[in-house]
């Protein structure tokens, strides 16, 4: 190693062949590493322990696949890296696939970090056979050492760097050893890669003949590709045929080709890119019988053992049954405390202070109510979501990194069959009965798009937490002594639904053959704390920042929807009561044709539990203000306080008795008494049934809209789940009042 | 020769014949079209492999080849040819 970074010092000078090396403003050099691997070689793992908070996560253009970047100086050197997605091959057969190649032969990185599970040598070094082929210098890491240690392998590191022209380091990144060795490498190779060109391997006598003659022809008659194109890789994949490189360069020369490939097809048949894909194969497990000592004796790894009861035919679906309670029971048990806590915040003392803040500065009353019913209350409700979706994310990232949710998806998938759906697309669902926002992010995990469109469709069928209020509200007023089973009763009618949508799904707009699915468990492990605390906050900062924008100004518009024209005395005139008018008739025949559900209904787009709010506020007689009275200040930061401890001893007392969720009818008592002797007047069991089925169904809320919005690229598939569930909403809900009519169900 | 899907649980296999297009199976990954995807011979399963039958109980198997645990719908299982061997 030393003499590797000895290295460091020589002049540095931009290799031929390569765009000059990026400089930054202080003429100091910039070192672009692409760091590549296979899935589940533990990449993200070492590039969180490398790069640590410095880590930029964005998307690749035009596509929903991850980039994270992260830039850094190590020793005087800027280091740049940026993350390629996970891939088994360099084909062209899989967008993350493309992304990678087209990023390593367009942008041309100085250096590519191949990140090699040293446990499961063959199939990784497969991939660094073929980035071989674009002649980049190659530092390679050999990850998960400790792991192949264990296991009582024995890797010959010196002849993995003989034999393929590459600086291998031993890294174990879970326990962060070997890493300064390998930026010391990478420092060093970058700084003399003409020292450090990859070694050309010999894909057979037959191919290699065949690759000169087509690169001597091409350097005659298409020689400005070999400047824009690695040579070698160039040649390798037009021999192959590979469409999606020749439409790059514009190649057409069949003449050519067929000239170069005649002797090795009339050798070995048409198939070239089987044949080299066997060549490369041949290379990668060669390369493997030579530097690595297994132990002649193999026993049981715990993998296998755990596996044996947690895939087993009888056992598998209670226990994994079993897993998603608990994550939801610890999820919802220990955030609810802090969800009420924020709300009680957001809804009393901040309030208090911004009014007296703002009164102090003397603003005029509008804006006061503006900034503490519009902005506080809007804001708040976003921010009485955070605890839920850091919790649930984080129990989410747990089943990622143990390994356990690839098994959740193999003993599911049976039942997924059934409505086009693979078992992965199982949890995103389960996910949406907490909270559908969640669920629509837990579909990042699904690659395809197929199926995480069409598992994304469906989810909002799936009724939150949000619309449970609206439930308990209705079902105390009219069906007191069976609310029970009249909520399950709406549950399962989710459920149903989702199962007629995706069949319907299926036959038309996700026509076609599903993809068959092969998919790698990867061994189990415990994931460190840093790394789930990683992974958890990359999950819900984009609803933190994105989704409170959104909300925000969201809140403001409905305030002012409620408050405007100026002066506005009756709710019924404000534009909201306006638009609730407008609505009215489409309802009638629903049974709750009046302004005040329409409205209310409108307003529980932003979200479902606004639905009682505002039919509080709308049936509410005219409301007496300044009644409440406020505490000294002095007192209300010490109850802000107070009740933080109090949210936190109940987390814990909810998660140690781990029965009965907090009952939901407990709270705000008084509040929703004397709104249900408002809806007792204005609706009948069946309408309200009817309501609450439109309720279920209907449009979900924004922050649904605009996860969709994010995790799709666009408005499309949230223009096609907002159309489907106006009509099954208004469908269902005429059914529902119609039908119950009929059968004199109405009074 | 006989399908992938027929080999019972511990038993071994040497893969005979692969009989699925490269653009058939999904890896988990996938592009625009939904179909796609990358060859199953990526991820190690190919002519001449040995492979050990994890768990074979419907829906999909579980399949042992090198170091890695791989999961396969049955209908993919099933166009994989395989040599029985005894061990």
């Amino acid at each position: 190693m030393k003499s590797v970074v000895q290295l460091k010092d020589e002049v540095v000078a931009p290799a031929d062949g390569y765009r000059d090396a990026t400089v930054d403003s202080g003429a100091r050099r910039v070192i672009t590493v692409a760091v590549a691997g296979n899935p589940n070689a533990g990449k993200s793992t070492l590039i969180n322990a490398i790069a640590g908070s410095r880590l930029h996560v964005g998307n690749w253009p035009g596509v929903t696949v991850e980039k994270k970047e992260a830039s850094f100086e190590h020793q005087g050197t800027r280091i740049r890296l940026v993350d390629l997605p996970g891939t088994y091959s360099l084909s062209p057969y899989t967008q993350e696939e493309i992304i990678a190649r087209d990023y390593l032969v367009q942008e041309r990185p100085d250096l590519i970090l191949n990140v090699v599970d040293s446990t499961n040598l063959e199939r990784n070094l497969y991939l660094t056979v073929q980035i071989l082929e674009l002649g980049i210098p190659v530092v390679m890491a050999l990850n998960m050492s400790d792991e192949a240690q264990e296991k009582g392998y024995r890797l010959d590191v010196k002849g993995i760097e003989e034999m393929l022209g590459v600086v291998a380091v031993p890294t174990a990144a879970t326990r962060k050893s070997g890493l300064d060795q390998l930026l010391e490498a990478v420092v060093a190779t970058a700084a003399a890669p003409k020292l450090r060109r990859p070694k050309k391997l010999n894909y057979g006598y037959d191919i290699e003949t065949a690759a000169e003659l087509l690169a001597r022809e091409l350097a005659l008659e298409s020689a400005p590709l070999l400047e824009r194109f690695p040579e070698r890789w160039l040649v390798l994949k037009i021999m192959e045929r590979d469409e999606h490189v020749l439409r790059q360069v514009n190649f057409g020369d069949e003449a050519l080709l067929e000239r170069a490939l005649h002797h090795l097809r009339s050798e070995h048949g048409d198939d070239v890119e089987s044949l080299m894909a066997e060549a490369r194969y041949g290379l990668a497990s060669g390369l493997t019988r030579e530097v690595l000592r297994k132990p002649e004796l193999k026993k049981t790894e715990l993998t296998e053992k755990i596996d044996r009861v947690v895939l087993n035919r009888f056992l598998g679906i209670p226990i994994f049954l079993g897993a998603m309670w608990l994550m939801f029971k610890l999820t919802f048990d220990l955030s609810k405390p802090f969800g009420d806590w924020i709300n009680d915040m957001t809804g009393g003392p901040f309030k208090h202070w911004a009014s007296i803040l703002l009164g102090a500065i003397g603003a005029p009353d509008w804006t006061v109510s503006l900034a503490t019913e519009g902005v506080i209350s809007g804001v708040g409700f976003v921010l009485v979501f955070v605890p839920v979706i850091f919790l649930m994310m984080f129990f989410i990232t747990f089943l990622e990194g143990s390994g356990y949710m690839a098994r959740a998806a193999f003993v599911m998938d049976r039942a997924m069959h059934a409505i086009g759906l693979h078992g992965k697309s199982f949890i995103p669902m389960l996910l949406g009965f907490g909270c559908n926002v969640p669920g629509i992010y837990a579909t990042r995990t699904l690659e395809n798009p197929r199926d995480k469109a069409l598992t994304a469709l469906l989810i909002p069928l799936m009724s939150c937490g949000a619309r449970l209020p609206v439930y308990v509200v209705f079902t105390g007023a009219f069906f007191p002594r069976s609310s029970g089973t009249v909520i399950w009763s709406l549950y399962v009618m989710g459920i149903a639904l989702a199962i007629v949508m995706g069949l319907i799904f299926k036959k038309t707009l996700f026509r076609g053959e599903a993809p068959m699915f092969i998919m790698e468990l990867p061994p189990y492990r415990m994931p460190s704390l840093h790394s789930l605390c990683v992974h958890t906050w990359e999950k819900g900062k984009h609803f933190l920042i994105k989704a409170g924008t959104y909300i925000f100004a969201v809140s403001v518009l409905v305030w002012f929807l409620l408050n405007l024209p100026w002066g506005v005395e009756n709710r019924k005139d404000s534009y909201l009561g306006q638009a609730g008018q407008v609505m009215a008739p489409a309802l009638a025949p629903l049974g709750f044709g009046t302004w005040q559900a329409a409205s209310s209904l409108i307003t529980g787009v932003i979200a479902k539990e606004i639905v009682v709010g505002t039919m509080g506020e709308i049936y509410a007689p005219k409301k007496e203000e300044a009644k409440q009275e406020f505490k000294p200040f002095g007192e209300e930061v010490k109850e802000v306080a107070v009740s933080f401890g109090k949210a936190c001893r109940e987390s814990v007392s909810n998660v140690v008795s781990t029965f009965g969720i907090t009952s939901l009818d407990t709270q705000e008592k008084e509040e929703r008494s004397a709104l249900k002797g408002m809806v007792l007047k204005t609706f009948t069991p069946l309408t309200a049934y009817a309501f609450m089925a439109f309720v279920l169904l209907y449009m979900p809320c924004m922050v649904v809209a605009f996860a969709m919005r994010q995790e799709f690229n666009g408005w499309k598939w949230f223009g096609v789940a907002f159309a489907y569930q106006t009509v099954l909403a208004w469908g269902m809900a005429c059914l529902i009042y119609q039908g119950g009519t009929l059968l004199g169900l109405g009074g | 020769m006989m399908p992938l899907g027929l080999l019972g649980v511990g038993e071994h296999g040497e893969i005979a014949e692969i009989r699925v297009a490269p653009t058939l199976c999904s890896s988990g990954c996938g592009n625009e079209r939904g179909k796609c995807d990358c060859r199953v011979e990526d991820l190690g399963i190919r002519v001449g492999k040995m492979v050990e039958m994890l768990r074979n109980a419907g829906g999909p198997i579980l399949l042992k080849v090198d170091e890695s645990r791989l999961a396969l719908d049955r209908a993919l299982a099933m166009k994989i040819m395989i040599k029985e061997v005894a061990k």
